[in-house]
């Protein structure tokens, strides 16, 4: 069972704002998905079958080194940085 | 009642490769913070993670070197947990269905300790704690690791540190890792616990976490050893649980539940595909492996006939076991190469590091060329010290320090003739000798051996001088 406390507390961890008015709808939202995952989850799947539908195998990268990002790229979507780290305020 | 130790290791290796295992950031170690990171390692929604090949090679030669099974068809799972090492809060790993499956760690002792498989993982983010806030380096994160988990086979701390020897030394030789345990590229964890002499059943098992020293293994270990003797001893129950080792204090403590969570919620990562491993593939990789340390160590014992106690020094480091193979071609006595290299080279090579890099100013065909010169008997065993020594203070070969005249020795007259010299010059030293001061001889010795400037043979001196004392 869904809370309004679970979405909230999803909305937290996803850095996402959710006004007051649409928890209740967002909640039952959230029900009905798990709900549908449930009924998926009821299908028999051999691991053979579904394990790799797309049928790939062996994609790989080469060993070569490219360039990597500008720090300030990097830390862009940083709720909080400092001296070019991540910053995790403890909450406690 | 006397107990036994039973502990089964887990040990996180950073492979050597180039770039990251999803994507084509560098791996070097350090740099500033977050300047090795891209959207793929940071974690980033909508990127693809794409598999390293040569992590899946380098893999699987760690796999070979341990007498592993490599798996035809492997696949990589997402281990979750949420804490901020994990910009995903999942970790990419392998559980259902590993690279590696089985091989074990054969000990001095003749024991095998078996590994329960290997799989490959990337590595996480650096945590710097701070005044109770937490700052992030993400340029480890995605760094690829092997973990080699064993079955609890270790039975002593003894056992312990020549398995966590064994593995560093044959990973450096196939060279997909330095292992260096101070910059972390090698950590253990160690599962430890007790159970009366005897019992086949075991005890209940505690976890330190991340130990990345040997000696620290150790410490850790007979610390924790003793801590679950006492509690049973005293009636209490060992508890299942992690623990974190204080090198300050020397003892083991609980880690918070936090860090501890064990559900981690496995599933198949949908982003990467199936590795299907060619049996062609492996058989490349396998014979791309050089001899491995336990072989050398067998074949110079058994064909070169060296003391097991030198062909273990030997073939510690690869370099130096290279070092002794290229100079002991054609050589009569591989004894006397090894002696040179273990005495006056190790010397000059005093630290680990000096022995891992073996850079000498003598080149192996130096070395050779001078035990030729020994083994023909042009040159006494003491001349060719003193030669080795110029040889490696110049880089110089023997021949620059040897001239013609030295060779050939001192014939039995000449020696005659230098006792006789030695004895009439040091009337002090005849006499202490007669009067039972066997050290005196030495003295004697030693004039004869300056005035064949090296050449006469030391123990024949010794012979032909107590001769003629009487």
């Amino acid at each position: 069972m869904v809370t309004r406390e679970d979405v909230e507390n999803i909305a937290l961890l996803s850095k996402l704002f959710v006004p007051e008015e649409e928890l209740d709808s967002l909640t039952q939202s959230m029900q009905e998905i798990i709900n549908f995952a449930d009924e998926i989850n009821k299908a028999d799947a051999d691991e053979e079958g579904f394990d790799n539908i797309n049928n790939l195998s062996n994609v790989f990268h080469e060993d070569e080194v490219v360039e990597s990002y500008p720090v300030e790229e990097i830390l862009k979507n940083a709720p909080e940085q400092a001296e070019d780290h991540f910053l995790v305020r403890n909450r406690e | 009642m006397k107990y036994e130790l039973v502990s089964g290791f887990e040990t996180h290796i950073e492979l050597s490769t180039r770039t990251k295992i999803f994507c084509n950031c560098t791996t070097q170690f350090g740099g500033e913070p977050n300047t090795h990171c891209c959207p793929v390692c940071i974690g980033l929604p909508g990127t693809l993670p794409v598999l390293n090949r040569e992590v899946v090679r380098y893999a699987i030669k760690a796999g070979l070197a341990v007498h592993g099974e490599i798996a035809e068809i492997a696949k990589m799972d997402r281990k979750n947990y949420c804490y901020p090492d994990l910009s995903k809060a999942y970790q990419i790993s392998q559980l259902y269905a590993p690279l590696i499956i089985g091989g074990y760690v054969e000990l001095s002792n003749g024991r095998r300790i078996r590994l329960h498989h290997i799989h490959i993982e990337e590595d996480a983010g650096k945590l710097i704690h701070q005044h109770g806030d937490t700052y992030v380096d993400y340029n480890r994160g995605g760094v690829p690791l092997i973990e080699i988990v064993s079955e609890p086979d270790i039975r002593s701390i003894d056992e312990a540190k020549e398995y966590v020897e064994r593995l560093q030394q044959v990973m450096r030789y196939i060279g997909i890792s330095d292992c260096k345990m101070q910059e972390g590229s090698m950590r253990c964890d160690v599962n430890i616990s007790v159970r009366p002499e005897g019992s086949e059943k075991f005890g209940t098992r505690t976890e330190i976490k991340n130990m990345n020293s040997i000696a620290n293994i150790a410490k850790a270990m007979e610390y924790e050893y003793d801590r679950q003797v006492d509690l049973i001893e005293s009636g209490g129950k060992v508890i299942q649980e992690t623990l974190r080792y204080d090198d300050a204090t020397g003892t083991t403590s609980p880690m918070r539940s936090k860090e501890d969570a064990h559900d981690y919620r496995y599933f198949r990562d949908p982003d990467l595909v199936t590795i299907n491993v060619p049996r062609e593939e492996v058989e490349r990789l396998r014979a791309e492996l050089p001899e491995l340390p336990m072989d050398k160590c067998r074949r110079y014992v058994n064909e070169l006939e060296i003391p097991e106690k030198d062909a273990l020094l030997l073939t510690k480091y690869r370099r130096i076991s290279e070092y002794f193979d290229e100079a002991i071609k054609g050589v009569k006595s591989p004894k006397t190469v090894s002696n040179f290299i273990i005495g006056q080279m190790f010397r000059r090579t005093e630290t680990e590091s000096d022995k891992e890099l073996f850079e000498l100013a003598t080149s192996p065909a130096q070395l050779n060329e001078l035990v030729r010169l020994l083994d023909s008997g042009k040159i006494r065993n003491n001349l060719a010290k003193s030669t080795l020594e110029k040889m490696l203070d110049s880089g110089k070969g023997a021949l620059e320090f040897i001239s013609e005249s030295d060779m050939g020795g001192v014939d039995e007259n000449a020696l005659l003739e230098l006792c006789r010299k030695a004895i009439e010059g040091n009337p002090k030293a005849v006499e202490d000798y007669k009067n039972g001061k066997e050290k005196a001889i030495k003295s004697l010795v030693g004039n004869v051996m300056k005035n064949s400037r090296g050449k006469a043979d030391a123990m024949a001196a010794e012979a032909k001088i107590k001769e003629l004392i009487g």
